[in-house]
């Protein structure tokens, strides 16, 4: 009951403190932008760990969901008009057909077999945005993209943006908490622990593998299409192999089956890649070291670090040492 | 016209096979996948220029060298990383997310050593032309089939014939019973990762004059070399060359009858329809649990 109470107070502390650096961040424009982009990426990521953390199954496509949700969103507001909130929505449902799609036989392979599926995927969404011009108007990309407005009263800036995308994170994050704690979730990870034991238990192993795919994608595809109503300028570029990659990441910085280690791996990824901007060619190396330092010394990512630092202050009060850190998923 | 295609799509086969090959080897001795095998043929490139254009060293020894350095390059990534990932205990996709880091360390490596730009490779022969009965041909596309063929053919030899080749082959068959038997397991483990990067590092030396040397080089040719490896069936060397053949010649017909722009794309698909229909592949290996 005490450990209950303060872990509430930490939480709530954590909260306040949050809330404090957005307050400030919200104060100018490009860091609001800063902060969309952290909302953006954690709804994208989140997406990722439905299927990867929590389901076991790898995916270095995931960029092509974003795209798929970014250019059907695009496509529908610019060429019919449509309101970009209801173009969003078939965005994410057109993702998640391809989700299911592709789950199809990613759902037998297993291992180097389902990420070379998932690469294939993400290399062919690629290829047909850039080569498919008149569509998507090829390498030169899609401008003057509308912005959403709710009730006929446009989102215009990045603030008011952001405070939109606050509310879809937090649905998101409440759809992602009540399916891992529902039946489905726990089939998910039944699946993730030992695929023939869940199918001994009488789990569709099939069925839910193409599920955690459609969530997954319908969450990623969500997020391509708000990334590309927030920027107004979608192209291939941004939807390259790279992209999966940094998803990737992102998640494992953050710490895999977590409930905020998406949210947590995004904003130190976002922000440290703003802060090297002026060091644009670094990036790419820096992802792969974050990757590394994930793989060599925290497994569990940021998560991880701050469960084992409470692990240690409450075995330390009881006089046990039951502390295990480097603990690996699957 | 049809004959300069064909030996072309036999050359860009044989770059795809003997990269693909590497995939196989890597897969059958250790049960893990790479993903930086273009990679290693983009660095072979860049070394092979080195030495070739910048220290004038012939070019056969400029070959050698760079297969050289490309196998203790491998050898090293197995020995060290990838043994120490999995004493951790980590499962098979962080390897495969080890062997992607590992691919952008390399690019960037290339990046700040050779810079961003397009390198041209010197010309290896004084005739940019050659005329075989009556075709006109590209003598480096030439170069490059042999370097290929010969390759494989001594591959295929020192797999049956030697040695070391036959332990490599027992020790991935079984790992337990070999290492009873005297054979170094963890030695031949390193030298099939050695050889795999070795054969993608000297096939980028002789592709370099072909496509030009630049950091992305490697990316695409990997993924076909990859997608050829499956469709020959993952984990069989002679599946993954049959595989390229044929990734090389969809390609190349592709784009010379029907379309350039959508040849990728056609080509994931063909792999993505062989996935479904047949996962296991021309030569029948297993690939699902």
């Amino acid at each position: 009951m005490l450990n209950k109470i303060k872990t509430n107070k930490v939480a709530s502390i954590a909260i306040l403190l949050v809330a404090a650096v957005v307050a400030v961040m919200l104060r100018e424009r490009y860091l609001a932008l800063i902060l969309c982009f952290i909302c953006i990426n954690s709804i994208a990521v989140t997406g990722l760990d439905i299927l990867f953390g929590y389901t076991g199954q790898v995916s270095f496509g995931h960029a092509g969901f974003y795209a798929i949700g970014a250019y059907t969103s695009t496509l529908l507001a610019k060429n019919f008009g449509l309101n970009p909130l209801f173009t969003i929505i078939i965005g994410m449902i057109v993702s998640m057909i391809f989700g299911i799609i592709v789950a199809f036989p990613a759902a037998k392979l297993v291992k180097h077999f389902l990420s070379l599926l998932t690469i294939a995927f993400g290399q062919m969404v690629f290829m047909f945005v850039s080569v498919t011009d008149k569509l998507t108007n090829g390498y030169s990309g899609i401008l003057n993209i509308p912005d959403v407005s709710i009730f006929g009263y446009p989102i215009k800036s990045n603030q008011a943006y952001f405070f939109f995308l606050l509310i879809i994170t937090g649905l998101v994050l409440l759809f992602k908490r009540n399916l891992i704690n529902s039946r489905v979730g726990r089939a998910f990870i039944a699946i993730r622990e030992n695929p023939h034991a869940a199918n001994g238990i009488g789990i569709n192993v099939r069925f839910y593998k193409i599920v955690a795919f459609a969530a997954s994608a319908m969450l990623t595809g969500l997020a391509g299409a708000l990334y590309a109503h927030l920027v107004g300028f979608i192209s291939p570029d941004t939807f390259m192999a790279t992209q999966s990659n940094l998803f990737m990441t992102m998640l494992l910085f953050g710490g895999i089956a977590t409930f905020l280690g998406p949210v947590i791996g995004s904003a130190i990824l976002v922000v440290v890649t703003e802060l090297m901007q002026s060091l644009v060619s670094y990036q790419m190396l820096m992802y792969a070291l974050f990757i590394l330092a994930v793989l060599f010394y925290l497994p569990n990512g940021v998560v991880g670090i701050a469960k084992w630092a409470k692990e240690m202050l409450t075995t330390k009060r009881q006089g046990k040492s039951r502390v295990n850190t480097t603990e690996y998923h699957n | 016209m049809v004959i300069q295609l064909i030996i072309g799509a036999l050359m860009i086969g044989s770059v795809y096979g003997l990269v693909g090959l590497g995939y196989g080897l890597i897969y059958k001795a250790s049960g893990l996948m790479s993903l930086a095998q273009g990679d290693m043929l983009m660095i072979g490139a860049f070394l092979g220029l080195t030495f070739y254009k910048h220290l004038q060293l012939p070019f056969i020894v400029a070959l050698l060298l760079t297969m050289l350095i490309m196998f203790s390059l491998g050898m090293v990534i197995q020995r060290v990383l990838v043994t120490t990932l999995l004493k951790k205990g980590a499962a098979t996709v962080y390897v495969i997310l080890c062997t992607i880091s590992i691919s952008m360390v390399l690019q960037n490596v290339a990046m700040f050593a050779w810079g961003t730009n397009v390198m041209q490779f010197p010309p290896i022969f004084k005739k940019s032309v050659i005329n075989i009965l009556g075709y006109d041909l590209v003598p480096e596309n030439l170069l490059a089939l042999g370097v290929a063929i010969t390759c494989m053919i001594a591959l295929h030899f020192f797999m049956t014939k030697s040695k070391f080749g036959t332990s490599m082959r027992a020790a991935a068959q079984d790992p337990m019973a070999a290492s009873a038997l005297g054979i170094n397991v963890p030695v031949t483990r390193g030298a099939s990762w050695g050889i795999a990067c070795m054969l993608a590092g000297g096939i980028g030396v002789v592709v370099g004059p072909i496509f030009g040397v630049y950091m992305s080089m490697g990316s695409m040719i990997g993924q076909k070399a990859f997608a050829g490896a499956v469709i020959g069936g993952y984990g069989n060397m002679y599946g993954a060359i049959v595989g390229g053949l044929f990734f090389g010649f969809v390609e190349t017909f592709v784009s010379a009858y029907l379309t350039s722009n959508y040849k990728d794309f056609i080509s994931f698909a063909i792999l993505i329809l062989v996935m479904i229909i047949m996962p296991t592949g021309l030569f029948k290996e297993q690939v699902m649990e």
